[in-house]
């Protein structure tokens, strides 16, 4: 098993099959900013939130998804010669480029399989816990020399929370450190079975306002800071991430009453700050939808420290980028 | 860990001294030249010499030109002797070959890499004094009536090359530095004088091994008189000198010189000085490249003790920064085809530090630290620097290492002695011997002063093979039957048919390959011996024999096998799409790949992107590539040489895969015609799609201990990947997981893309600008434009 392998295999894409699977829409290896040492980061696909400046919208959707990268396709016609229900046709706007009718597609994967270049791309596949072991111990290895492990990540892996708590489960029990990436909005039951097996969470703060973080992500901050007091009681080791969107999360009262609840948490190993950066901006095009972030600019090192220096201030363990 | 001595790391945090700035400066702002001086005066020795035993004819020579080329002391030197009349300019040497050099003479100026500038009245010296003299003389021409012409055709459809020591001197080498250090050159004459007694005069054999003992008798004199020539210069020089301190820097450079090489060094500084008159002139004698310093750390570490009372760490650092300038200002001329395979003014001289001593232990020491310290102080192309990694690596070392590579020089290259001393015992080294080795040139193991490696004796191009497999033996390009005809492809069947045709090529050629390195050798051995290099190595004055003729206790021949990745990829895209997926014939494909993709590129897309590749930790890929590399091993390890060596595998391009591209047509791997082919056991730049650790895992199944000549892994990596103390921890954690799971051999850079084509953009704003081109470092400004955009395409790792 190869994860190469297995997103090169277009057939029967939406088919789950038999028995416990988790729809994962990406793996990366040699990750060495998500958790300590060299680790490998398994991205779960779905998620309840929907965060504008989200870098990975294909990982919003749980289920798999078709995209289109115009700068891959040759032209060579073959996708629209093989589409059984005429769901693409040409982009006549600029001559060049793809439309696919999303509503109609049925992901029966042809054209991705007969699209050599890479420009169609089905996102997501579904694994099981087996298959999934045999991706990650390729690199056993590495994990030990540096102390590293896994990360799942997403979209929001606690959105899986079956597929996701017999994969960690199996990952500790093979000696791997495992840690999530998480929002950390879901209900605490469900959260509380899968921290059993979690050595290392990371989990965001978005924004400290409820009515704001409603507006941004679509849900309530409540159960997400309930769940980080919880986690805090466990005392499971936890790095707090915040995102540094300008003009949505930068002002210094938001940071303010960042850094106060940060401080009343234990076990917090330090506050990441990931500065806005619009990298997402081309992957949002690609999937067929607007970018509502459109003319932010992203940060610069400087624009950074100088809207963080607060938390420094406060004696806090402060990192740029994660 | 078994650290030997204790190092405090602040021994080796010393910036570059005013002078060493200053001499650097100087360096940067000249033009390398062409020098006819050492033509001239081995012209006018050789027809002095006529008739005479050919080992006295080349120590007479060696003799004339050491005493009547020109010395020079530039100011602020502390470490002295010039190669030439010039600073940087290369000596022409033309009893190894000169065709070449009339054919080019007007394009040395003009070449598109390593350009040097020649003056008219050196052309007309060399047209009129030198070149008739030569006509039907040169090792060259004598090598190449000893060949077949099958090997001669072969050679020239590029199947494989051994240019290298069929246009120039052997080099590869590394002298017993050590022992002219502690014993001086009086030493050596004096063994040479003894040896002589144990040989017959009655005997013709051994008449001609006291020849060769004379030989290095009149040699070793030569280089005695050579340091003193700068002692007169440097005493001709204080007398006229104001500068109080100047003038006694002077007068100290001349007591030196009159000291040593003759006589045993006492100080740090003696010790640095005989080392570099003796590497100076094994330069001068050889026309080689990849002459090695190697275990400097080790031997010269007494004399860095001795002094360590009267000397300061800040004046031995800076006497070890004006040596590595010294380095920089030995240079070479090459063919204009030589220069695209080694491109970049590149001289190869391989420093290696730490590793285990003879016994096993640890063998770090403030040298070793202050070495890597010089590679950060000068950023320059050269030496080559190495560090040997074993389990008991010292934290210091290798954070100071680490620290080194993430300067994006591309050095330090790490090398493994879990996997490199047991290649070396399966090779016949003693466990001592094979603990002590060092590195030759890019990545050739061997023990110092005691080998004739041949290490880099040819290339030999794998991609090339998979193209007269497709196509029965015929070249298209030169229009010739050069290889078998093993089967034409439309009765191949089966993927075993494609492996069992490919395997028959490769016998075939491999088997030219070494006829032609050994009729090369043959011609080294009775044309152009070494008396001054032979009699620093170990046991040619034992056995009363140049090193040309096997007076060494190792002997070797190695020539590399190049585009492991293509061939692996080619081979395995025939696998699955022709036979496993049945997606397109292998005529279909065949007719494709002669048209080279033209009106199919989707097809192209589809061997690039759906066939699996080498590099990705990918089982179905690795192992095909690990084959065709086996297949190459196990043919190379069937012959031997004529100095009575093996010949040893080894898996490295130098830049030779640029020029190896250029003479292969498209191939299943999705590579169009004339496109640079992978380097080293690098996957294809652009394959590797599954990051650093994936690549790792693959190299890693290759069978490293069988190559013994060497296999060379690149890595790139983005300034983010080693930043901070983490940054530094991720390179070891690389380092050490390759190396545990048997890898040979690994290199970094560091820098980011943007950074190259800006130097593309500007080179003059980018002069100093040194990048890793597969096994050295080399200004990037002064690289052919198809090598740079070969190392701006090798995948960026970034995250």
């Amino acid at each position: 098993m190869n994860w190469r392998q297995k997103v090169l295999d277009f057939d029967n894409i939406c088919d789950r099959g038999e028995g416990l699977k988790g729809l994962i829409f990406d793996i990366q290896k040699f990750a060495i900013h998500d958790g300590g040492g060299i680790r490998t980061l398994v991205f779960l696909k779905g998620c309840p939130l929907l965060c504008p400046w989200c870098s990975n919208p294909e990982s919003l959707a749980g289920k798999p998804e078709i995209t289109f990268v115009c700068n891959n396709c040759i032209g060579c016609g073959k996708c629209l010669e093989v589409c059984p229900i005429d769901a693409i046709s040409q982009d006549a706007s600029n001559g060049k480029g793809l439309i696919i009718d999303r509503d109609r597609c049925t992901l029966c994967g042809q054209c991705a399989k007969h699209c050599y270049a890479g420009a169609i791309n089905i996102i997501g596949r579904y694994l099981s816990v087996p298959e999934l072991m045999e991706i990650l111990e390729r690199d056993r290895k590495f994990y030990e020399q540096s102390n590293g492990g896994v990360t799942f990540s997403g979209g929001e892996p606690t959105a899986q929370p079956e597929f996701l708590k017999a994969a960690l489960k199996e990952t500790q029990r093979r000696g791997i450190h495992t840690a999530i990436e998480t929002s950390s909005f879901v209900n605490w039951e469900t959260y509380a079975s899968i921290l059993e097996h979690v050595d290392l969470v990371l989990t965001d703060i978005k924004h400290m306002d409820d009515a704001e973080h409603k507006r941004l992500t679509g849900v309530s901050n409540k159960v997400i800071l309930d769940n980080l007091r919880n986690i805090s009681k466990l005392g499971i080791p936890v790095k707090i991430r915040l995102p540094l969107i300008p003009g949505f999360n930068d002002s210094t009262r938001n940071l303010e009453a960042t850094a106060d609840f940060v401080e009343q948490l234990s076990h917090v190993q330090s506050l990441d700050i990931l500065p806005y950066h619009r990298l997402g901006e081309m992957k949002w095009g690609q999937l067929g939808q607007g970018y509502s972030l459109a003319g932010v600019e992203a940060l610069t090192l400087e624009g950074t420290e100088a809207r963080i220096q607060l938390f420094r201030d406060r004696g806090l363990k402060v990192s740029i980028g994660g | 860990m078994s650290t030997q001595v204790k190092v405090d790391p602040a021994v080796a945090t010393m910036g570059p001294t005013e002078r060493v700035e200053k001499i650097k400066a100087r360096f940067l702002a000249t033009t390398p030249e062409i020098c006819a001086e050492r033509a001239k005066l081995i012209t006018e020795s050789y027809k002095e010499t006529e008739g005479r035993p050919m080992s006295i004819r080349r120590a007479k020579a060696l003799e004339k030109i050491l005493l009547g080329m020109s010395v020079y002391i530039d100011d602020d030197e502390l470490i002295v002797g010039n190669q030439c009349s010039m600073p940087r300019s290369a000596p022409i040497y033309p009893e190894f070959s000169c065709e070449w050099v009339e054919a080019e003479l007007d394009r040395l100026a003009k070449r598109t890499a390593d350009v040097f500038l020649i003056s008219e009245d050196v052309k007309k010296t060399l047209r009129e004094d030198v070149f008739p003299y030569w006509k039907g003389k040169t090792n060259h021409e004598i090598a190449t009536a000893l060949m077949k012409q099958e090997a001669i055709d072969a050679g020239n459809a590029v199947a494989y090359t051994v240019g290298n020591y069929y246009f120039n001197g052997v080099g590869h080498i590394s002298a017993n530095y050590g022992k002219v250090m502690s014993e001086g050159l009086n030493a050596i004459i004096a063994e040479a004088e003894a040896a002589k007694e144990k040989f017959d005069y009655a005997d013709a054999h051994q008449m001609k091994s006291l020849h060769f003992l004379e030989s290095t008798i009149i040699a070793n004199k030569a280089v005695i008189a050579f340091a003193n020539r700068f002692a007169d210069e440097a005493e001709r020089l204080a007398a006229a000198e104001k500068d109080a301190a100047r003038k006694a820097e002077l007068l100290e450079i001349a007591r030196i010189c009159r000291k040593v090489p003759a006589q045993p060094a006492e100080t740090f500084r003696e010790a640095v000085q005989a080392f570099w008159f003796v590497h100076l002139v094994i330069q001068i004698e050889s026309n080689g490249h990849s002459i090695s310093p190697m275990r400097f750390d080790q031997y010269c570490y007494p004399f860095y003790k001795a002094s360590k009372d009267t000397m300061s760490d800040e004046q031995a650092q800076e006497l070890l920064d004006l040596l590595w300038l010294k380095f920089n200002g030995l240079n070479k001329v090459r063919d204009e085809n030589s220069t695209m395979a080694f491109a970049g003014y590149p001289m190869f001289m391989n420093i290696i530090v730490g590793g285990v001593d003879r016994e096993g232990k640890d063998a770090t020491n403030e040298l070793s630290l202050m070495l890597l310290q010089c590679a950060a102080n000068t950023k320059l192309y050269a030496p080559s620097l190495s560090i040997r990694i074993h389990e008991g690596t010292p934290d210091v070392l290798y954070l100071k290492a680490t620290e080194v590579s993430r300067m994006g020089l591309g050095v330090p290259a790490y090398f493994n002695d879990r996997t490199i001393i047991p290649a070396l015992l399966s090779r016949g080294l003693t466990l001592e011997d094979a603990r002590d080795y060092g590195i030759i040139g890019c990545v050739e193991p061997q023990v110092g002063g005691k080998t004739e490696g041949w290490h880099d004796a040819a290339f030999f191009n794998m991609a090339k093979i998979v193209e007269l497999t497709l196509n029965n033996g015929y070249d298209k390009r030169t229009d010739m039957q050069i290889g078998l005809k093993t089967g034409d492809i439309t009765e191949m069947n089966s993927f075993d048919d494609v492996m069992a045709a490919y395997a028959k090529q490769m016998e075939y050629f491999v088997g030219l390959m070494c006829h032609s390195d050994n009729m090369v050798d043959l011609a080294h051995g009775e044309n152009v011996p070494l008396p001054f290099l032979s009699s620093l190595v170990e046991d040619c004055i034992g056995r009363g024999k140049s090193l040309q003729e096997g007076g060494a206790i190792y002997n070797f021949s190695g020539p590399q096998g190049v585009g492991v990745a293509n061939a692996g990829d080619a081979l395995t895209a025939i696998k699955k799409l022709c036979f496993d997926e049945k997606v397109i014939s292998l005529p279909e494909l065949k007719e494709i790949l002669d048209k080279d993709f033209e009106g199919a590129e989707n097809i192209r897309q589809m061997l690039v992107n759906r066939a699996p590749k080498y590099g990705n930790d990918d089982d179905y890929a690795d192992e095909i590539a690990v084959e065709s590399a086996n297949i190459y091993c196990r043919e190379v390890n069937k012959y031997r040489n004529p100095r009575g060596g093996q010949f040893q595998p080894g898996l490295y391009p130098a830049s030779a895969n640029v020029p190896f591209g250029a003479v292969v047509g498209a191939t299943p791997d999705g590579r169009k015609s004339g496109t640079p082919l992978a380097d080293g056991v690098s996957p294809i730049g652009g394959a590797d799609i599954s990051g650093p650790t994936a690549t790792v895992n693959s190299v890693a199944k290759l069978d490293h201990e069988v190559t013994s000549n060497g296999t060379l892994l690149n890595q790139k990596f983005h300034p983010n990947a080693v930043k901070g103390e983490e940054g530094l921890h991720n390179l070891i954690n690389v380092t050490e997981t390759y190396f545990k799971n048997g890898g040979f051999h690994v290199q970094y850079n560091v820098i980011d893309r943007n950074t190259l084509l800006k130097a593309q953009e500007n080179p003059e704003d980018f002069r100093g600008l040194v990048v890793r081109v597969a096994g050295y470092s080399a200004f990037f400004t002064a690289l052919d434009k198809s090598l740079q955009d070969d190392i701006i395409s090798r995948t960026e790792q970034v995250f």
